[in-house]
């Protein structure tokens, strides 16, 4: 999933300096893609949600 | 500030975040075969994503929305930073996971680049005008271009990487990546995220207080089943007036005088612990936090240990001339009897994550003990000793059972079933007291097994033992004091 997410973001990319007519699209995946940053850390520290210390 | 000067800076803070994520993937990754874990993964991510909203003002202007969301990926990626640092932070000098970068491994790197990103941003609005908030598509100079393209090759870069390290979707990086290689048959492409696991905020920290009610009190239903009791001759409540229940319970033969905690209190007793001789109330807070105090033990004859479940601890020596106004600061009551030492905290390696409701001092080792209660996660008896003179752990042991003793455990019973809340040492023995089946351990503290068990019917919520004499002095939790004979 993290091969998909950068592909998006360089997507997103190319979009901002080739096609910046194209500014909707191109922030549409950046949101996806900080989206799926957090669901997929979310996934990996699901058994512990918050920082792993003495509270 | 100049338009193309803040443009300027901004296109060099993007040059800043992706030559990190750059040297993460082309030297540490190719070259030296460095594999991100899948926390990793996604705080790489995380400041690629926040170069990619700098392309965005680069492109159309500081508009609100761009420089908000790097603001939210920036913070959020302090939390992923801390996630990922607070499960190596405590370990010792020099450990950690994966490579080490100028002293620092990379997942606390991330930390401190995700807190650059949140402190620019917030410079950088300070800086905004109107005229940058206005739609815009903006005509990139040679340093802004030179930034955009360093940024699409740190991808591309990173793109490659992720193929070989994560695989396309649905697999996702992994908690123990294998090392990277640019050879096919050595790519580890894993779904192992995925698999089942509880949903939890605090996770293996979240550990529940100790408690003694609701523990089974019958001795023939616990580890050993039935065992030879110990004759009970009396029993009569705690004459002493106390702050709340008692706690704990100590005895000091050289004074023949009792020590009883509360949560908060500590008393000495008369011999027959029916007076109280002289007491304090201790401030539990704005200090070492000493939780509920659940653990008593005569250091000397004028000093006395009280230890909180948390295995924080207080030491007080007993004055007469004690000054009160310089103890206001220390005590809630009397404030004339009592001088404190220190008051600090018992560090342990395999007790970490359990709490106690017992100490005792070893007069000829010099030395204070702890014993563990199991909780929901962790079940393990563990007997930690800590140096009187400096407080700190000397040893630690999990008590085994000798061939030869005469003692067997019922089927795949185990000693981690007892829950010790009184203890006390004599004669080179550990006297742990169970309040789950109310039993009462011996152990030999030279070769840390338990060489003895006796049941001692009749308890009710054990708090606390002290041995006087031939004599075990239980204190229960409802204040009822239980004699029997050794």
């Amino acid at each position: 999933m993290e091969f998909l997410n950068l592909v998006i973001m360089f997507v997103a990319a190319v979009l901002v300096l080739r096609r910046p007519e194209k500014e909707r699209l191109a922030f549409g995946l950046l949101v996806t893609s900080v989206v799926l940053m957090v669901v997929l850390f979310s996934i990996a520290t699901r058994t512990s949600l918050l920082p792993g210390i003495n509270y | 500030m100049k338009r193309d000067t803040l443009y300027s800076i901004l296109a060099l803070a993007v040059l800043g975040l992706s030559v990190p994520v750059g040297i993460a993937v082309f030297m540490l990754g190719f070259v030296y075969g460095d594999s991100p874990c899948v926390m990793c993964w996604e705080q790489r991510i995380g400041m690629a994503l926040v170069a990619l909203t700098g392309l965005f003002v680069l492109r159309f202007g500081a508009r609100p929305k761009y420089v908000g969301l790097s603001i939210l990926i920036g913070a959020y990626g302090m939390l992923m930073g801390l996630r990922h640092t607070s499960m190596h932070a405590a370990r010792d000098v020099g450990q950690g996971f994966s490579l080490e970068v100028l002293g620092a491994h990379t997942y606390t790197w991330a930390l401190f680049i995700f807190w650059v990103t949140v402190v620019t941003m917030g410079a950088l609005l300070m800086a905004v005008k109107d005229r940058d908030v206005a739609p815009q598509v903006r005509t990139l100079g040679p340093l802004e271009k030179t930034a955009a393209i360093v940024f699409l090759v740190v991808m591309a870069g990173n793109i490659a990487q992720a193929f070989a390290s994560t695989g396309p979707p649905p697999y996702m990086g992994q908690g123990d990546p294998v090392r990277f290689s640019f050879n096919p048959k050595h790519w580890v492409w894993s779904l192992e995220e995925y698999s089942p696991a509880p949903v939890a905020l605090r996770g293996r920290w979240n550990i529940e207080k100790p408690a003694v009610a609701g523990l089974p009190a019958d001795p023939a239903a616990g580890p050993f089943g039935t065992l030879p009791a110990l004759i009970v001759g009396s029993q009569k409540p705690l004459g002493a007036s106390l702050e709340g229940s008692p706690t704990d319970l100590a005895y000091d033969s050289a004074t023949d005088r009792f020590l009883v905690t509360t949560a908060r209190g500590v008393y000495i007793t008369n011999a027959t612990l029916d007076r109280v001789v002289r007491y304090t109330l201790i401030d539990p807070g704005f200090s070492v936090d000493l939780g509920r105090f659940a653990g008593a033990a005569f250091l000397d004859g004028q000093k006395v240990l009280a230890v909180g479940e948390n295995k924080s601890y207080v030491v007080l020596r007993e004055n007469d001339k004690a000054d009160a106004d310089a103890n206001f600061k220390y005590f809630l009551e009397s404030f004339d009897k009592f001088d404190e030492v220190s008051r600090s905290r018992f560090g342990t390696v395999r007790a970490r994550m359990m709490y106690t409701m017992s100490a005792a001092f070893d007069p000829a080792g010099k030395s204070v003990y702890t014993i563990t209660v199991p909780n929901a996660k962790v079940k393990r008896l563990v007997v930690s000793r800590f140096d009187a003179g400096d407080m700190t752990l000397s040893e630690e042991f999990v008590p085994k059972l000798p061939g030869g003793s005469g003692l067997s455990l019922q089927g795949k019973r185990s000693l981690d079933e007892f829950y010790v809340t009184g203890a006390c040492v004599a004669g080179g023995r550990l006297y742990a007291l169970s309040a789950a089946y109310s039993t009462l351990l011996v152990i030999d503290l030279a070769s840390h097994e338990v060489v003895e068990a006796r049941a001692i019917p009749g308890l009710q919520r054990p708090i606390g033992m002290a041995v006087k004499g031939d004599e075990v002095y239980v204190l229960s939790e409802d204040g009822v004091v239980t004699m029997a004979k050794m």
